[in-house]
């Protein structure tokens, strides 16, 4: 089970987070339909590191953007998601 | 076996707080009525607890938070949701560390420090109280599943 | 050295222990050497280890809900009142029939499996019957275990596993560098080593030693955890520990039988030690060929000596350590050492060089004579008792779980740890294992076993390599080899020897397979904890369900929630429940919990501008207590959950949405708010909890409502504030069984007072209580839709039937996505109502076909009846079936074996234009 350093709440157990999706899943709001559909649909999924958006679910419930190697499964950064915030 | 005693207190009157837009001008609103700064991340004071980057979770009076909150945010009632489980006696932290993953024993975790954390499936939102005890806020629906983990668990405790 | 001695049972036999001693000490001390049959030969066998790596001495122990199959002897400390059993035999262990297979072991060779899977299937039934009652190990319990099992999170700075002096002394250097340690070792006793070997250290008894160490651990913040074994290492240092309380079958004081530990560690400190390896000759399985540090431990430790006359054969120096214990207990002892003379420790013993054994003669009773080859000439061995050693592997299994790699050590011919990923170190003999010889096999290949616990001999591996199986993976899975609850700890380098010297390689060429959790098995109640029985999974409890328990319902488990199905009067079924209650609504009034659903408020100056967003339908127009269906999709334009969205204040709104896709939409609508629409200002806040809530519905539920309120009842999806029994509520006109209906929404602590004071009016109505049965019976009637059946995020809004709520401006998510090609095909699965031509129930979940044995064209999502008039009907999605309003087609399911002529029609069977809404 990896650790990952939440921003918000410091580092705590995998348990508490759920992957979400690809970073390159997301279909900005407004999309032309091609963008829509090849974001959904004909991904990359490439082995090696990759952005992921993952969600401290059962802590603070941030979004979190984590690079990640999906390999080895070394997280190279986590960013906060969302609007903005007090320290 | 180590001593903790487990208390339910049932729900109270609670509210969320959450800031939109720039937080800084309805924090400085907010901290002036208050007479204290709104908490940082993993703390709380006062009546106010921090829940996540944009949320807390505030207790008393509400009148004087929501003149100051204008419309910078919302203030919403959340406290028929919530059932408040007190933990005491030395062995509280003892027993957070059961079916849990969260470091509880740490001497970080300190009287006014918050942390929302997962123990035996469910979300819970921990405050210090003091050394002597930590207040546990917990989903209504799952309050009872919880109390009887607790229980059990507390005859279990390693010394 | 009085205490007393222990009282317990071997196979219905009173026997006794010492203090401290292991059941496996216990038995040897008794002169017992039969202690097991072998898992598909019925072999006689012994003791070989006497540790956790033990193949052959597995019994059964405790009784009822803690009896525990495959217990290793020499893993359990005897307790008073023990009652162990031996395995894998009948009538009893000494006259076992399945033994005669040992007479005929060519049935069973190396893929047996796999070759009769290809066989006839007749042949393979036969087979399985036999093997299943031979091949075997202990039965498995079937009563529910008493006990409970801790689960507990522990931190510490490092994590030493392994308490010999190479982990002691990683410890207290940690201590010493002011850092929190745990120590662990699965023995009961720390430094088990120097149990075996006693030695002084920097100048103290070794065990004095440890002791300090240990006390400087624990009064440094830290753990020492005996008994205690780390099953597994996952990513950056995590551990799991498996620490047993009490001994298997105990019957625990506190009720806590085991504890499993989840240690987050700054760094590991593997001092894991190594095992040793047997020597493979023929029937080098006998009850009384050991391993030659087991017969140390067993005469230093134990104070047993399990031979008078015996032969050590060893590859190494370590074996003269075993011949100089033995002699000194006053054992007869000759020494075969495979190298070349002299080797170190010789003085005193009688020693042949260039010796190797060939094949044990004995039966069960033991061994009797050591056939071995001394300098190229065979001689033979008088003996009761053969002490082996071939070498010794390191333990690398966390190791490996860490990422790491391996390096090849020649002169001690073992795998030793070489680089890793994470911050995990192995000292000590883990890491460099004592020099030894490889000698290959000898004897008969049909009698030579390679791994004991699955039966697996060195002519089973030339078998499987002659049949092309050269991969290691391949051959293990092949032969079995490694696959037993062992996991092949003793036997897994004298498989690989065999291999690469058929192959003609070397054995770090031949390669390892993976090293998989758990190290030692782990009880199935330690990874449960306390998730077991109602508590498997999280059950959460309505506001309100105290209130209904009062009132026996009969429950439904709708995923994690308990709610009422019915209320059953007198004998009712539940049917007959369900059915009363609907008919009542329909006729009168009832009242039902609809507390689970999922609620958020929305508020902030863009609170419009985000419900635009995340529903299908429009949310701008909607005035000032007014509110609407509405409806939800994804990316990809599919509807994945629909609701109401009401409008409370001039910027505050109420989005309800389905119980089930409850924890689905707050983070959908978390994921839009916090990444799509980050900018907006908005406050998205769930009170799904917060609010209990009720539905009145029924022709009466708006008198029954003004009663309560006392004032007139708002309009068909109107919302209003008021107070019931002094509590305030927000009251919604909204309705899912066709009927005027109202939901009251309410602080959840105000439970008790807001429903005692509703129940009353309805029940003064003539009303009643209603559960998920009959609001399913009114719902499906009216033709509104649920998410999961109904709404199964594979149709569009259009292909729903809600094509003319949808949002024509557009702008709500997923509606790029509905320029796809594929959506303009008009044979896609739609929404569409069945009835049923003959009367007869349609079957939920049944295929939807032309005739019998035609290509399915959907299903059945929902099956009910007409609430009042009778005869069945079905909420189905079918191809194309907007077009195919008229057409009789059939409703068929194999499994049930029914099949039902229908009628296809609109969904909604009830009062479709709406009048009834209108008071």
């Amino acid at each position: 089970m990896k650790q990952i350093p939440c921003p918000h709440c410091g580092n705590r157990a995998q348990a508490e987070f759920v992957y979400e999706r690809s970073a390159d899943s997301v279909v900005p709001l407004d999309a032309e339909p091609a963008v829509a559909i090849a974001a959904l649909f004909s991904r990359a999924n490439l082995r090696g590191t990759e952005e992921e958006l993952w969600r401290h679910a059962h802590g603070c419930g941030m979004w979190l953007l984590i690079r990640r190697d999906r390999v080895s499964h070394h997280i190279e950064w986590v960013k906060p998601i969302g609007p903005e915030a007090l320290p | 076996m180590t001593e903790v005693s487990i208390v339910e207190l049932g729900r109270g009157a609670l509210h969320q707080l959450e800031l939109w837009g720039d937080p800084a001008p309805t924090a400085t609103r907010i901290a002036k009525a208050l007479g204290h700064a709104l908490p940082p991340a993993g703390r709380a004071e006062g009546d106010v607890l921090r829940l996540s980057p944009t949320s807390w979770l505030v207790s008393g009076d509400m009148a004087t938070l929501a003149k100051a909150l204008g419309d910078g945010g919302s203030l919403t009632p959340v406290g028929g949701g919530l059932v408040q489980i007190r933990l005491s006696g030395p062995g509280w932290r003892s027993l957070l560390m059961e079916g849990s993953l969260f470091d509880a024993e740490s001497a970080d975790f300190a009287a006014d420090c918050v942390a929302t954390v997962l123990i035996d499936h469910v979300t819970v939102t921990l405050r210090v109280e003091s050394e002597a005890s930590c207040l546990a806020y917990v989903p209504a629906s799952l309050a009872d599943d919880l109390l009887r983990f607790w229980q059990i668990s507390a005859g279990g405790l390693p010394l | 050295m009085n205490a007393p001695l222990i009282n317990f049972t071997f196979d219905g036999r009173a026997l006794t222990a010492k203090p401290g001693q292991t059941l496996a000490a216990a038995l040897l001390d008794q002169g017992i050497r039969l202690v097991g049959r072998s898992f598909k030969y019925h072999r006689p066998r012994g003791i070989l280890s006497a540790g956790i790596e033990e193949p052959n001495a597995l019994v059964t122990v405790g009784s009822g809900g803690r009896e525990e199959p495959n217990t290793r002897a020499t893993d359990l400390y005897v307790y008073e009142g023990l009652n162990a059993r031996s395995q894998n035999r009948w009538p009893s262990l000494s006259s076992d029939v399945g033994g005669v297979l040992s007479l005929v072991s060519k049935a069973l060779p190396a893929g047996f499996y796999y070759k009769t899977f290809f066989g006839p299937p007749k042949l393979w039934l036969f087979y399985e019957q036999f093997i299943r009652r031979a091949a075997g190990l202990g039965p498995a319990p079937t009563k529910a275990d008493p006990d409970h099992y801790a689960q507990r999170a522990a931190f510490c700075d490092v994590l030493v596993v392994g308490s010999g002096p190479a982990g002691l002394i990683a410890a207290r250097d940690a201590v010493r560098a002011g850092k929190k340690v745990f120590l662990v070792e699965q023995d009961a006793e720390l430094a088990p080593s120097l149990l075996r070997d006693p030695a002084e250290i920097e100048g103290k008894p070794g065990r004095t030693w440890a002791g300090e160490i240990a006390t400087a651990v624990r009064t440094s913040g830290g753990r020492v955890l005996t008994r205690t074994s780390a099953s597994g290492l996952w990513d950056d240092q995590f551990v799991c520990l498996s620490e047993k309380l009490i001994e298997p079958g105990q019957i625990p004081a506190n009720g806590f039988s085991q504890r499993y530990w989840h240690v987050r560690a700054g760094e590991v400190v593997l001092a894991t030690g190594a095992i040793e390896r047997p020597l493979t000759f023929a029937n080098n399985d006998l009850p009384g060929v050991m391993l030659s540090q087991a017969v140390r431990t067993y005469v230093t430790r134990f104070g047993v000596l399990p031979g008078k006359r015996v032969v050590v054969a060893t590859t190494n120096d370590d074996g003269y350590l075993t011949a100089r214990a033995l002699m000194a207990a006053g054992a007869e002892v000759v020494v075969l050492d495979s190298r070349p003379a002299p080797a170190g420790h010789s003085s005193g013993v009688e020693v042949h060089n260039l010796a190797a054994p060939v094949m044990a003669r004995g039966g069960k009773r033991g061994v009797k004579a050591l056939v071995a080859t001394v300098d190229g000439a065979e001689r033979s061995f008088a003996c009761d008792l053969v002490a082996m050693s071939g070498g010794f592997t390191p333990v690398v299994h966390l190791h490996m779980q860490a990422g790491g790699k391996l390096d090849w050590d020649q002169a001690a011919q073992a795998f030793v740890p070489g680089e890793t990923r994470q911050n995990v170190r192995t000292v000590g003999l883990a890491a460099e294992p004592q020099p030894a010889e490889t000698v290959g096999a000898a004897g008969n290949p049909k009698a030579a076993f390679v791994d004991f616990q699955n039966d697996v001999t060195v002519s089973d591996l030339d078998l499987a390599w002659r049949e092309g199986y050269r991969s290691v993976e391949h051959l293990k899975r092949y032969t079995t080899l490694g696959m037993a609850t062992d996991q092949g700890k003793t036997g897994n380098m004298a498989a690989l020897d065999r291999i690469a010297r058929r192959e003609g390689i070397t054995i770090p060429e031949a390669g390892l397979t993976t090293f998989r959790p758990p190290f030692t098995p782990v009880s199935m109640g330690a990874l449960a904890g306390l998730a077991t029985g109602e508590h498997a999974q999280p059950t959460r409890h309505p506001a309100l369900y105290d209130l209904h328990a009062a009132r026996n319902p009969i429950w439904l488990n709708a995923g994690y929630w308990k709610r009422p199905r019915a209320y059953p009067q007198g004998a009712e079924t539940l049917a007959q429940a369900g059915l009363r209650e609907a008919r009542t609504v329909r006729t009168a009034v009832g009242m039902c919990d609809v507390s689970t659903l999922a609620k958020f408020e929305v508020q902030g100056p863009d609170a419009v501008q985000f419900l635009e967003r995340v529903c299908q339908t429009t949310v701008g127009k909607l005035a000032l207590g007014r509110g609407r269906y509405t409806f939800m999709a994804r990316e990809d334009g599919l509807v994945f959950d629909d609701g109401t969205v009401w409008r409370l204040g001039d910027q505050r709104y109420l989005l309800t949405s389905s119980t089930g896709g409850a924890s689905r939409m707050a983070t959908w609508l978390s994921y839009v708010r916090g990444h799509l629409c980050a900018d907006l200002k908005v406050s998205v806040t769930c009170v799904q909890e917060h609010y209990a809530a009720i539905a009145v519905a029924g022709p009466k539920s708006a008198q029954v409502m003004a009663a309560l309120t006392r004032s007139e009842a708002p309009r068909h999806m109107s919302v209003v504030e008021s107070t019931i029994a002094g509590a305030p509520v927000l009251l919604m006109a909204a309705s899912f069984s066709g009927e005027r209906a109202f939901e009251v929404h309410f602080d959840a602590s105000q439970a008790e007072a807001v429903w005692q004071a509703i129940e009353a009016e309805v029940l003064a109505t003539g009303g009643t209580l209603y559960g998920i049965e009959a609001m399913e019976l009114l719902r499906i009637e009216k033709g509104h839709l649920v998410v999961g059946p109904d709404i199964d995020g594979r149709l569009t809004a259009e292909e729903l039937g809600l094509g003319r709520m949808v949002n024509k401006a557009g702008g709500w998510i997923g509606q790029s996505c509905l320029s796809r090609p594929d959506f303009a095909d008009k044979q896609r699965k739609q929404l569409i109502g069945l009835e049923a031509i003959d009367g007869k129930a349609i079957p939920e979940g049944s295929m939807l076909v032309r005739f019998v044995g035609a290509e399915a064209e959907g299903h059945v999502t929902a099956s009910g009846l007409r609430v009042l008039e009778g005869g069945s009907i079905a909420l189905a999605h079918l191809k194309g079936g907007q077009a195919r309003h008229g057409e009789e087609i059939y409703a068929h399911s194999p499994t049930r074996r029914q099949t039902v002529k229908v009628r296809v029609t609109s969904p909604h069977f009830y009062d479709p234009a709406g009048e009834r809404y209108r008071d």
